[in-house]
């Protein structure tokens, strides 16, 4: 496999992934080069046939990292690129639940609710197990629920 | 998905930039949208490396660009612009030889021999898989000439599509030989190959 063949593969995905999570062009647009740069730095992926994987984690990781960096939130306005509406929430208002969550839940609740990411995926791409992942998830939902409430 | 492809490109863009300046890159490929459909292209540090027919990689010729070069392979115009615009002037009947470098390094010195003596042979004009393998030290190797020619890595620019049987017939090609007819008429400004093919210069 070449850089290009993962590039061209999975870049449009792992964009729309970091897009969700910070919810802006330009931190998206960082985080998309720095995921691909860690992948080509640290090539060869370590398991053949699971690149995708790997990059979501990659790209989480990196998200996660820079949220502690700049310990800021960012607005989730470019949202409605991703999220359909569902149960008559507003994607204004899930923006702003989903906004308020911590790092770990938010990335946890993108990949599984918004990316629709089987569970084994999102444990994963955070680095942990799927009963966290799970517990994660159950918790992000919980709070946005209240929220949107 | 849509929404987010110019987004996607200009990012890539940068990504590419970045991963140039610190010597990520090895090879950069790119696809041309040609008159004889898409060719996929791909320039590394001493020339071109591969023109393929068609809007993906050959996945033989991409392994021996890995093996050669490292997975350092990303699609990117810039290091393609060179050849890109040659092309576009040699398909326009503007330019009659091509001055960008190519690599053959990665290939054997039989090959590099029957495609330097393929690259001498000038615009419009044909010689034979006979006479390039006497040029390349072995006049026998008639066969082996052929076979050297159908893999060419780098078609067009290395004028394969000039070599013909002896009798005239056009023989193979990589590109299929509506291409190769293509490519003729264009240099000998014909519309259509006649019946029977042309003439091959004896030298």
């Amino acid at each position: 496999m070449t850089f290009g063949e993962l590039l061209e593969r999975h870049e449009r995905e792992i964009f729309a992934y970091v897009l969700r999570l910070t919810g802006n062009r330009a931190d998206a647009d960082d985080l998309y080069q720095e995921t691909f740069l860690a992948a080509f730095r640290g090539w060869p992926p370590p398991r053949a046939g699971n690149e995708r994987a790997w990059l979501y984690k990659i790209a989480t990781n990196k998200a996660i990292d820079r949220v502690r960096r700049t310990r800021r939130l960012v607005p989730i306005a470019d949202l409605r690129l991703a999220a359909p509406e569902r149960d008559g929430v507003t994607l204004s208002d899930l923006g702003t639940a989903v906004r308020a969550l911590p790092t770990g839940q938010r990335a946890a609740f993108v990949l599984r609710k918004v990316e629709g990411r089987p569970y084994a995926e999102v444990a994963d791409a955070l680095g942990c197990s799927e009963e966290a992942a799970r517990s994660r998830v159950a918790e992000a939902m919980k709070k946005v629920k209240e929220a949107v409430r | 998905m849509n929404a987010l492809e110019p987004l996607v490109g200009e990012a890539r863009e940068r990504l590419v930039a970045r991963a140039k300046r610190e010597g990520l890159v090895t090879v950069g490929y790119d696809v041309m949208d040609s008159p004889l459909g898409p060719l996929w292209i791909a320039v590394g540090p001493r020339g071109v490396v591969n023109i393929h027919y068609g809007a993906t990689p050959d996945p033989r010729e991409l392994s021996r660009i890995t093996r050669a070069y490292g997975p350092g392979v990303l699609p990117d115009r810039r290091s393609c612009d060179r050849v890109l615009t040659e092309l576009d002037q040699y398909f326009a009947g503007r330019r009659r030889s091509f001055d960008v470098p190519v690599d053959l390094a990665a290939l054997t010195p039989f090959q590099q021999r029957i495609l330097a003596a393929t690259a001498r042979v000038p615009y419009g004009e044909l010689t034979t898989y006979k006479v390039v393998a006497r040029q390349a030290g072995n006049e026998q190797a008639s066969r082996a000439a052929g076979a050297a020619l159908r893999a060419n890595p780098i078609p067009i620019v290395v004028p394969c599509h000039r070599i013909v049987a002896t009798d005239g017939t056009l023989g193979g090609y990589a590109g299929g030989l509506a291409a190769k007819r293509r490519l003729l008429a264009l240099e000998r400004g014909k519309a259509e190959v006649p019946e029977g093919g042309w003439e091959p210069s004896r030298r």
